[in-house]
C-alpha cells in the first residue's frame, strides 16, 4: 500500500517537474544581445518631403575598443561615434519600420533620450507623434523633447565640442534648468490636461562667428510654445526665464540689480524658490495670485552700500521683487495676451478649486483665459552676504 | 555470528553484518590461562606486525604478557614505569600478583579489563595491557604517544583579532582545547565510536543546561544512528545526520577554531570532535550563523556591524552579480544607465558570444582557477595564479574572448564569495550560481526572481536540528536580532540565542546592567 502511494507521489511530482519546465518555453522571445541592437540616441522628426513623417535617428557606433595594449576605451576621438539616418513613412511607426530595412542591427529605443521635432512639424502638430511616444513600450516617456529651428535632422548632424553627440549635449543642457525641460510625459500630460497648452524648449544654433569651421553647436534659446497641439509662437530666452517662475520651474539664477541715481549693481544667486497659483473667482471675475518666495545669495556687489546694513538689505530685497514680477509681467504679457496659451496651468486650477464653475465655463476658457486678472506677490529674503569687506 | 568458536582460535573476522563494531561484539571473558589469551589474540592480531608481544616473567616464576602497539604507546615510558618495576619485583602468591602488580606500576591512569574485546580496544587508542597468568583480568595502562601535529593558526579560518590556535587531528589535544576555555564540569564530553573498522572516537561536547536537552539527545541518537565502515573526516559524519540531504546549504555549521567552538557551547549548541579531523561540527546550524565570523564578536560592534551587512550585500553580489548582468544585458538594455550602456557595447562589440555564455565561459574558468589553485602544490601555486591573471583579466579581453566588463563582474563575484566566513557558505552560493544564471539567460530578470524565490522558498523550509533554518527571523525573534542585524555589544547581548522557542528568563547569559560609563556602575547612576 505504502509503495503504491509512493509511486503515485513519484509520477505525481514527475508530471508536476515536467509541467514547471513548461516556464522555460516561454523565455528567450525578447531575447537581443547588445551586439544585435541598434542603440538610437536621439530622435528627430520632421514634416517629410513626400511622405507625412520624415524619422531621423543618431545610431550609436560600437567602436570596438583597440585591442591591445593600454587600449584607451574612453579616451578615443570624440568625433563619429554616431551616424544619422533618416527615413519616411505615414507614420513614426511607419517610417521606424523603412529605417529598419536600412539597418542591419535592431532598432533599439531604450536608450533614447532625447525627443526633437522640427519646427514645420511643429506647427501642423504633433499630438499624433508623441501618441506614438506614449503608445510604444520601447521608447522612454522620460525623454527629453525639443522644438528646433529648422529641420531637426540638422540638429542631430551637428557635433559639440564638449559632449560626444547631440544627444548628450541637448540632455545636459537641459539638465542645468536654466529654460524649460520637459519630458514626453510632462508633454502628454500638458496636451491632454484642460489647459491645451504646452511648451517645449527651443533649440538654436550658436551664432556661426563662434563655432569652430563646420561644426555647429545646438544650444537651446527661449521656448516655443504650443496650443491645442500645435505651435503658435516661441518666447526668447528673457521670457522663457519669466515663465518659468510661475510654472515654479526655476532653480537656479543669478540677478542682477541696480538702485536709481547709483552706479554699481548687486548680483544674487537664487538658493531656492517656491511658487504658488491662487485662483479666485468672484462674480463672475477670473483672476489668479502668484505667490513665489525666494531665497537669494549675494554673490557680488559693485554698490557702495553696507550689505550690513537691515534698511539696505529690505531695500535690495524690494528691489529683486520688482525684478522678478516685471519678468513675470513681459511673459505673461507675450503668453496670456497674445498667445493666448495657457502653458501655467491655471486651467487645472480653477477646475481643482471651482469644480463646478468650471464645468459651465470649460467651453469658454479661450476666451476667458486672457482675461484672468494675474497678481504677484513676491517674497524674497536676502540669506547670505557673502564674505568681502563691506565699502564705507 | 562466529567470532572465537568456543576458546578455538577460530576467527570470523570481518563478519558480513555491518553494525558489528568492536562494541557490539559479544564480550569474550579473559581465560585464565595466559596461553590460550595469547593464542587469541595472536591469531586476531595475525600478520600485523605493528602489534608487540612481550612476553616476561614477575614474580620470578609466573608468567606475563606486555601487549602493545608499536608507534601508539609511549615505548620509553613503559619501559621505565611498567616492565622495570615488574620484572624487579617481590615474589607474591598467585592470590596476591594481581593487586601488586597494579601497585608497582607507576602510571596515574591504570584500569582493569575483563574481556578480549577491551583489550583490542585498549591497545588500539596506544594503552599498552598486562595479562597475567591464572588471572582473567588484565591491566590497561594509560601511555598512549604518537606523532601528533602542532597546534597552529588554522589555514582557513584565519582572524587579525582572536586566539591563533586551532583543532588538529588528535582527539585529546581538541577536547583538552575546549576544557582549557570552559572549565566548568557541566561542560560534557559524551563519547561515541563510530566506524566498523576505524572505531573512530567522536565526543559530543555541550554544556548541560545550556544546550537543551532535545537537541542533545537528537544529536546523539542521529550518531549512533550512523553504520558505517570507517570515519575519516567530519564530513562523512556531516552527511549522515543532516536533515535535508540534498539541499546545497550547509545545515551544519564547521570550524577549526576552538575558540568559534566554545563561543558556540556558550550559545547553547552542541559541538561534535572527531578524532582524525581538526574540523569539528556545530549544531544546530542557521542562516545568519553562516554569516558571522569568529572577529565579529572580538573587534568593535561598530565594524563588526558594518561588515556583517558588507557580507550579507555580497552574499547577493556572489549569488547574482553574473546573472543580473547577462538579464540586464540580453533583455533589459534599457535599464542601463546610457553611457554605460554604450561602453559596454563597445567593449562587447567584437566578442563572438552571447552574454550568457561568456558568463559561463569566464565563471567555470574561474571555478577551474580555484580548484587548480587549491590542488596545485604551493610551488606551482605562483605559476597558477600568473596565468589566472592573465585568464580572467587583460589577456582575455585583448583576445577578443570577452568583454571586460564581464571580466569585472566575474572578478567581484569572486571577491564577494571569499568574503564568505565560512567556506561551505561559499560552495553552496557557487553551485546556485549557475543555474540562476541559465534562468537569466532564459527569463531575464523574471528568471532571476524565480530563481531567488525557488532558493528563499527551500531555505524557509530547511531546519538544522529541528531549528528552523531561518530561526530569529522567521520565525521572528526579536531578542535574536541582536546577533542578526546588528552585532550588538556584549554588555548588551544578554540573552543566548533561542533556538527552541524558550522562555527567554532560560536564556539569559549575563546580567544586563552592565553598560559602562565613566561613573563606573553604569548607565543610571
Amino acid at each position: 500500500m505504502s509503495c503504491l502511494i509512493r509511486s503515485v507521489k513519484k509520477t505525481f511530482t514527475l508530471i508536476l517537474l515536467v509541467c514547471l519546465t513548461s516556464i522555460f518555453l516561454t523565455g528567450c522571445w525578447d531575447r537581443a544581445e547588445v551586439n544585435d541592437l541598434a542603440l538610437i540616441l536621439a530622435a528627430g522628426i520632421d514634416k517629410g518631403k513626400k511622405n507625412n513623417i520624415e524619422l531621423s535617428a543618431q545610431i550609436f557606433i560600437p567602436k570596438p575598443s583597440q585591442s591591445g595594449q593600454q587600449s584607451e576605451m574612453s579616451a578615443g576621438g570624440s568625433s563619429g561615434q554616431s551616424f544619422v539616418r533618416s527615413a519616411e513613412g505615414e507614420t513614426i511607426a511607419d517610417a521606424m519600420a523603412r529605417l529598419q530595412e536600412e539597418l542591419t542591427r535592431e532598432i533599439f529605443w531604450g536608450q533614447n533620450e532625447v525627443l526633437i521635432i522640427g519646427e514645420k512639424l511643429a506647427k501642423e502638430g504633433i499630438i499624433d507623434q508623441i501618441d506614438f511616444w506614449m503608445r510604444h513600450s520601447e521608447p522612454r516617456i522620460r525623454a527629453d523633447v525639443f522644438v528646433s529651428k529648422g529641420r531637426s535632422k540638422t540638429v542631430l548632424k551637428a557635433m559639440p565640442e564638449l559632449e560626444n553627440d547631440t544627444s548628450k549635449q541637448l540632455r545636459k543642457i537641459v539638465k542645468t534648468h536654466i529654460g524649460v525641460k520637459v519630458t514626453a510625459k510632462d508633454l502628454s500630460q500638458m496636451l491632454s490636461g484642460e489647459s491645451d497648452a504646452a511648451v517645449l524648449p527651443w533649440v538654436e544654433y550658436l551664432d556661426p562667428s563662434m563655432m569652430d569651421s563646420k561644426k555647429a553647436i545646438p544650444i537651446i534659446n527661449g521656448a516655443a510654445i504650443f496650443k491645442k497641439g500645435k505651435m503658435v509662437g516661441r518666447l526668447d530666452d528673457k521670457k522663457t526665464r519669466g515663465i518659468l517662475w510661475p510654472r515654479n520651474e526655476i532653480k537656479s539664477g543669478v540677478i542682477t540689480i541696480s538702485f536709481k541715481n547709483e552706479k554699481g549693481y548687486i548680483s544674487l544667486k537664487l538658493l531656492q524658490s517656491h511658487n504658488e497659483l491662487i485662483p479666485s473667482l468672484k462674480n463672475g471675475k477670473w483672476s489668479m495670485h502668484i505667490k513665489t518666495s525666494a531665497d537669494m545669495e549675494v554673490i557680488q556687489n559693485t554698490t557702495k552700500r553696507n550689505l550690513f546694513n537691515p534698511k539696505v538689505i529690505k531695500e535690495a530685497q524690494q528691489k529683486i521683487e520688482f525684478e522678478i514680477e516685471q519678468r513675470e509681467r513681459l511673459a505673461f504679457s507675450e503668453v496670456q495676451k497674445k498667445l493666448n496659451a495657457d502653458i501655467f496651468g491655471f486651467a487645472d486650477e480653477f477646475e481643482r478649486k471651482y469644480p463646478q464653475e468650471w464645468k459651465q465655463k470649460k467651453a469658454e476658457w479661450n476666451e476667458i483665459f486672457p482675461q484672468v486678472a494675474v497678481t504677484f506677490d513676491t517674497k524674497v529674503t536676502i540669506k547670505r552676504t557673502g564674505l568681502g569687506t563691506e565699502k564705507q | 555470528m562466529k567470532f572465537l568458536g568456543n576458546g578455538k582460535k577460530k576467527f570470523d573476522f570481518p563478519s558480513k553484518q555491518l553494525n558489528e563494531s568492536l562494541d557490539t561484539l559479544p564480550e569474550i571473558p579473559l581465560e585464565p590461562e595466559l596461553n590460550k589469551n595469547i593464542q587469541i589474540l595472536k591469531s586476531a592480531y595475525k600478520d600485523c606486525s605493528d602489534v608487540v608481544f612481550r612476553e616476561f616473567i614477575i614474580s620470578s616464576n609466573i608468567n606475563a604478557l606486555l601487549l602493545y602497539i608499536d608507534g601508539l604507546s609511549n615505548t620509553e615510558e613503559i619501559d621505565q614505569h611498567v616492565l622495570k618495576p615488574l620484572i624487579q619485583m617481590k615474589s607474591y602468591d598467585l592470590g596476591a600478583i594481581f593487586e601488586n602488580t597494579k601497585k608497582e606500576i607507576s602510571v596515574s591512569d591504570v584500569k582493569e579489563i575483563y574481556a578480549i574485546t577491551d583489550i583490542f580496544k585498549q591497545i588500539s587508542i596506544g594503552n599498552p595491557i598486562i595479562l597475567i597468568d591464572k588471572q582473567t583480568r588484565g591491566i590497561s595502562i594509560g601511555l598512549p604517544k604518537w606523532e601528533k601535529r602542532s597546534i597552529k593558526e588554522p589555514d582557513a579560518e584565519s582572524v587579525i583579532r582572536g586566539p591563533r590556535e586551532g583543532f588538529i587531528e588528535t582527539l585529546r589535544v581538541n577536547t583538552s582545547l575546549l576544557r582549557r576555555k570552559i572549565r566548568h564540569p557541566l561542560l560534557k564530553m559524551k563519547q561515541i565510536d563510530i566506524g566498523r573498522y576505524t572505531e573512530t572516537q567522536v565526543i559530543v561536547a555541550y554544556i548541560e543546561g545550556v544546550a537543551n536537552s532535545f537537541l542533545v539527545d537528537e544529536v546523539t541518537s542521529r550518531l549512533k544512528r550512523i553504520k558505517i565502515d570507517g570515519i575519516l573526516e567530519s564530513g562523512y559524519i556531516e552527511e549522515m545526520i543532516q536533515d535535508y540531504p540534498f539541499s546545497p546549504f550547509p545545515q551544519v555549521l564547521t570550524t577549526e577554531r576552538p575558540d568559534v567552538a566554545s563561543a558556540s557551547l556558550l550559545e547553547g549548541r552542541v559541538v561534535i570532535l572527531i578524532d582524525g579531523t581538526p574540523i569539528t561540527l556545530i549544531a544546530p546550524c542557521t542562516f545568519a550563523s553562516l554569516l558571522q565570523a569568529p572577529e565579529d564578536y572580538y573587534n568593535h560592534f561598530y565594524i563588526s556591524t558594518f561588515i556583517r551587512w558588507l557580507r550579507y550585500l555580497f552574499f547577493f553580489i556572489a549569488l547574482l552579480a553574473p546573472s543580473a548582468y547577462v538579464a540586464i544585458l540580453t533583455f533589459h538594455q534599457e535599464m542601463l544607465p546610457t553611457s554605460l550602456l554604450l561602453t559596454i557595447a563597445e567593449s562587447r562589440e567584437q566578442i563572438p558570444f552571447p552574454a550568457l555564455v561568456e558568463a559561463f565561459i569566464m565563471e567555470i574558468t574561474f571555478e577551474a582557477l580555484r580548484e587548480a589553485g587549491v590542488r596545485l602544490p604551493k610551488q606551482v601555486g605562483a605559476a597558477v595564479s600568473i596565468v589566472g591573471a592573465l585568464v580572467i583579466g587583460q589577456a582575455a579581453t585583448a583576445a577578443g574572448l570577452v568583454s571586460s566588463p564581464m571580466v569585472m563582474v566575474v572578478a567581484i563575484t569572486g571577491v564577494a564569495s571569499f568574503l564568505m566566513p565560512r567556506y561551505a557558505t561559499g560552495i553552496s552560493i557557487r553551485i546556485l550560481r549557475f543555474p540562476i544564471m541559465i534562468l537569466s539567460g532564459v527569463l531575464g530578470l523574471l528568471g532571476v526572481m524565480l530563481g531567488i524565490t525557488a532558493i528563499v522558498a527551500h531555505l524557509c523550509t530547511l531546519k538544522s536540528f529541528g531549528v528552523p533554518y531561518f530561526n530569529s527571523t522567521a520565525p521572528l525573534k526579536i531578542h535574536n536580532l541582536k546577533d542578526v542585524l546588528i552585532r550588538a555589544p556584549w554588555w548588551a547581548m544578554d540573552t543566548r540565542p533561542d533556538f527552541f522557542s524558550q522562555d527567554t528568563s532560560y536564556l539569559r547569559r549575563e546580567s544586563s546592567t552592565q553598560k559602562p560609563g565613566p561613573s563606573k556602575g553604569g548607565d543610571g547612576s
